[in-house]
């Protein structure tokens, strides 16, 4: 089913192709309608009924109440849906349920459900395929041995009408200019396969019958007639065609399936015949030189960074030697420090060298060996402090540096 | 689209001269009957050891390098640089004797002509090596280097170059590192006793023609005649005198038609084309599955967007790539055999690749289809239709026409075994 189309943007494309739409749609109906404005003027309104007959098959025995409907149908505007509803009604289409006031549930009719897949056949292809079923029935229908003379006149008549006027179409059409013949004729004319059913067809009526001779060669002459008036629209098709214009007359399906089904050879044999040029480039002598010259070069190996012309012990130390040394040098620091006794005064040590840089840099390095619990030193505060304006460092907390009980190590 | 009528030009004479400058155009040099000689306007070139063959040359000593004075592009080939690099590998193990012409030269092997490319760029790895031995398989097919049982030899369109070009190819020979780690070259072949190479002008082709001009004018024809038969898209009609004054381009339409060639043009633009007698007999290096690869993307990038109404012009070229995807997966071609007829097409300027993200992208009709007569043009869309919709009333009226009046009923096509049968 087709999504209705209502919030669109309307395009002159859309309108036009609306209006073919709606063409057809009153040409089909033409024979039924009561006056000339009598078919539909949107083609939302065939989605409306479409829609709505969906919904009835799918509500089965439990049929549809106005609201179900109008749910149903609630992508088209409702004051679309109240005229459809009303002219569905009106010509049964959709009926009560039961026959008698105030019904509330509605049903859907069969005979229109099955008219309107007919004319979405008849959209697609403009009867073609509505021609060939009709003569593949009709080819049952004669050969049934219940069938009598009369209904086989009959139905050759109805052909030889339905021929005759299809190709009176194609001739106007044929007349008339070449987009219109370009945008038509697919459409109308009837491909290879349709002409050999009906005069197949006809072959059966003439040897079941002989003595309807008459009618049978108003056929012949029908069904040739409209090949011919195909023949000819393909013909000044083909005269007129351009260079590539004709492949719009073929339907982008089947240019698909010939490139999916066809084999290499049917393929290949479509440029039979054709000349190209051999791949020749012109290698100029001035690019040839040009082209090495510009080679894409290797990126050069990383120049070595520079390195001290002094003796050095190289990498062996530098992957943990670092953390080793660290630690080797403030346990030298702190053993400077104690010189060989167990305990000294931080303040002492601080003091000692009478400037504070320095005195900060051993703070530093005994606060550090205190920290690393694998060096056997603590600094141990006391709540003492002194100050000594003038001295550097003038502030001093006292405390103590010892060696723990942990050198054995 | 206008097209002159070589038939005006040609005296009857010079058939055989046009049939074989086209066979040249659509198949590579030509190889020569022993005994036979080179067409008028085609050079001879004998080897010794091996059949002799022709190439064409151009009018006045001009090559394909005069499109870049008038800023035009040349015919493109693809990875074109490396190609140059591969070509001057072959030329530093082939060109033995930098004191003669590098064509004949000597044979190389094959790793030889690897390991001087190797030194010439300094890489080493596998990549390299396959785009190399890729480099080399199309200097092969385009007649510049001759690659057979392991050995490379300078191909035709090498005596091609003007002599006073050599100069600076021998001075890029001087600097090229030798190849280093294998074999220098074979020792040299001794030429068989009383053959020996040649490089033997052939009759020129317009002298009669271009002698009627003065020097200028003279000049003007031969630059119109090497931009249309080698620029890569159609050129415009503005830029060359001989193409906007009609006298000259009448001549230049004779020069063509000599070749086998007429003028197409464009609106404002001129290209060259084959004409319909040349191009009967000049046969095509196109395998089956290379043209049946060509029709599948004429189809997808042509005839389905005219059906849904997405091409405007009446062009075989077109801005919607086939999807190499559909390729792929919905034919009915083995992927090796279609991958493969993708590259020869692509060299050949038969496809365009167009590259679109990481999946998306595909391939369009290449610049050779800016050189398709109207006729062809209009023969190509018939044949496609004759193929893809043979029962259709369009197909039964291409093929009324073709039938000559009279005669008998037409014969199955190749499209499919499909008769007319609406004829008891």
């Amino acid at each position: 089913m087709r999504v209705p189309e209502t919030d669109h943007e309307i395009t002159l494309d859309a309108a036009l192709s609306e209006e073919a739409v709606l063409a057809t749609y009153r040409r089909m109906f033409a024979a039924l309608a009561r006056d000339s404005g009598a078919v539909v003027d949107d083609p939302a309104f065939v989605d409306i009924a479409e829609t709505l007959f969906a919904a009835f098959a799918e509500a089965g025995e439990d049929w549809l109440t106005h609201e179900q409907m109008r749910y149903a149908c609630r992508a088209h505007p409702p004051d679309l849906l109240d005229n459809r509803l009303r002219v569905l009604k009106g010509l049964g289409a959709i009926r009560e349920v039961f026959p008698k006031p105030n019904q509330l549930r509605y049903r859907a009719s069969f005979t229109s459900v099955v008219g309107l897949m007919f004319i979405r056949r008849m959209m697609d292809d403009g009867g073609q395929s509505e021609m060939h079923r009709l003569l593949a029935l009709e080819d049952l229908n004669v050969a049934d041995p219940r069938t009598t003379m009369e209904q086989a006149a009959e139905s050759a008549g109805n052909l030889a009408r339905a021929f005759r006027l299809w190709a009176l179409e194609l001739i106007t059409l044929s007349a008339g200019t070449i987009e219109e013949l370009r945008e038509q004729a697919p459409k109308l004319w009837g491909t290879e396969e349709i002409a050999r059913r009906a005069q197949g067809l006809h072959g059966t009526i003439l040897t079941r019958w002989p003595q309807l001779d008459r009618t049978c060669t108003e056929l012949r002459a029908a069904i040739y007639a409209y090949s011919d008036a195909s023949r000819r629209a393909a013909g000044r098709l083909a005269d007129s065609a351009g260079t590539t214009r004709n492949l719009t007359l073929l339907p982008s399906e089947t240019w698909r399936t010939f490139t999916q089904t066809a084999s290499k050879e049917r393929l290949a044999a479509v440029l039979d015949g054709f000349v190209f040029d051999a791949p020749a480039p012109w290698h100029d002598p001035a690019e040839i030189v040009h082209a090495v010259d510009e080679a894409p070069r290797p990126a050069p190996a990383a120049p070595t960074p520079p390195r001290s012309a002094l003796p050095d012990d190289g990498p062996a130390d530098s992957l943990d030697g670092g953390t080793a040394r660290a630690l080797r040098r403030l346990a030298e620091v702190a053993e400077e420090a104690l010189a060989g006794r167990d305990s000294v005064p931080v303040q002492d040590l601080l003091a000692h060298s009478g400037e504070w840089v320095s005195a900060r840099r051993l703070l530093a390095d005994l606060a550090a060996a205190d920290l690393n619990p694998e060096l056997p030193y603590r600094l141990r505060w006391s709540a003492t402090l002194t100050a000594i304006p003038g001295a550097e460092p003038a502030w001093l907390s006292h405390g103590h540096l010892e060696r723990t009980g942990r050198d054995d190590d | 689209m206008t097209m002159t009528d070589p038939r005006d030009l040609v005296a009857g004479g010079s058939a055989r001269e046009a049939a074989a400058h086209a066979r040249a155009r659509a198949t590579g040099p030509l190889v020569l009957a022993p005994g036979e000689a080179a067409a008028a306007g085609m050079a001879r070139l004998a080897r010794g050891d091996g059949p002799e063959v022709a190439v064409p040359v151009w009018p006045d000593g001009a090559s394909p390098s005069l499109l870049l004075e008038y800023q035009v592009a040349p015919i493109s080939a693809e990875r074109s640089g490396e190609a140059r690099r591969v070509l001057a590998a072959c030329l530093k193990c082939c060109w033995s004797d930098l004191a003669a012409d590098p064509w004949p030269g000597g044979p190389a092997p094959v790793e030889t002509v690897l390991s001087a490319y190797r030194a010439l760029i300094g890489r080493t790895d596998d990549l390299m090596r396959n785009w190399a031995i890729g480099a080399l398989r199309r200097l092969h097919d385009s007649a510049w280097i001759v690659l057979a049982d392991g050995e490379v030899r300078l191909g035709p369109r090498c005596a091609t170059w003007p002599a006073e070009s050599h100069a600076q190819l021998r001075e890029l020979m001087g600097r090229l590192p030798d190849p280093g780690d294998t074999v220098t070259a074979l020792p040299l072949a001794e030429p068989p006793p009383g053959t020996e190479s040649a490089v033997l002008a052939g009759e020129p082709l317009d002298d009669d023609l271009l002698g009627a001009f003065d020097e200028r004018r003279r000049a003007e024809l031969v630059a119109a005649f090497m931009a249309v038969e080698h620029a890569a898209e159609p050129v415009q009609e503005v830029r060359f005198a001989a193409l906007r004054d009609p006298a000259l381009r009448r001549a230049l339409a004779e020069m063509l038609a000599r070749r086998g060639r007429v003028l197409i043009q464009a609106r404002e633009r001129w290209t060259t084309g084959y004409d319909e007698a040349a191009a009967a007999t000049a046969g095509s290096t196109l395998g089956e599955a290379e043209r049946a690869v060509l029709v599948l993307v004429l189809v997808h990038s042509v005839a389905i967007p005219r059906a849904e109404g997405l091409l405007g012009e009446d062009t075989w070229l077109s801005p919607h790539p086939a999807p190499a995807e559909e390729l792929r997966r919905h034919t009915q071609l083995p992927i090796g055999e279609l991958d493969a007829a993708l590259r020869t097409l692509r060299q050949a300027g038969l496809l365009t690749q167009v590259k679109a993200g990481e999946e998306a992208g595909g391939y369009v009709p290449g610049p050779q289809f800016h050189r398709l007569t109207p006729a062809a043009r209009k023969r190509l869309q018939e044949e496609l239709i004759l193929a893809a919709g043979p029962n259709t009333p369009l197909a039964a009226a291409v093929r009324a026409k073709r039938r000559p009046t009279g005669g008998p009923p037409a014969t199955p096509d190749h499209a499919g075994n499909v008769r007319e049968r609406d004829e008891r």
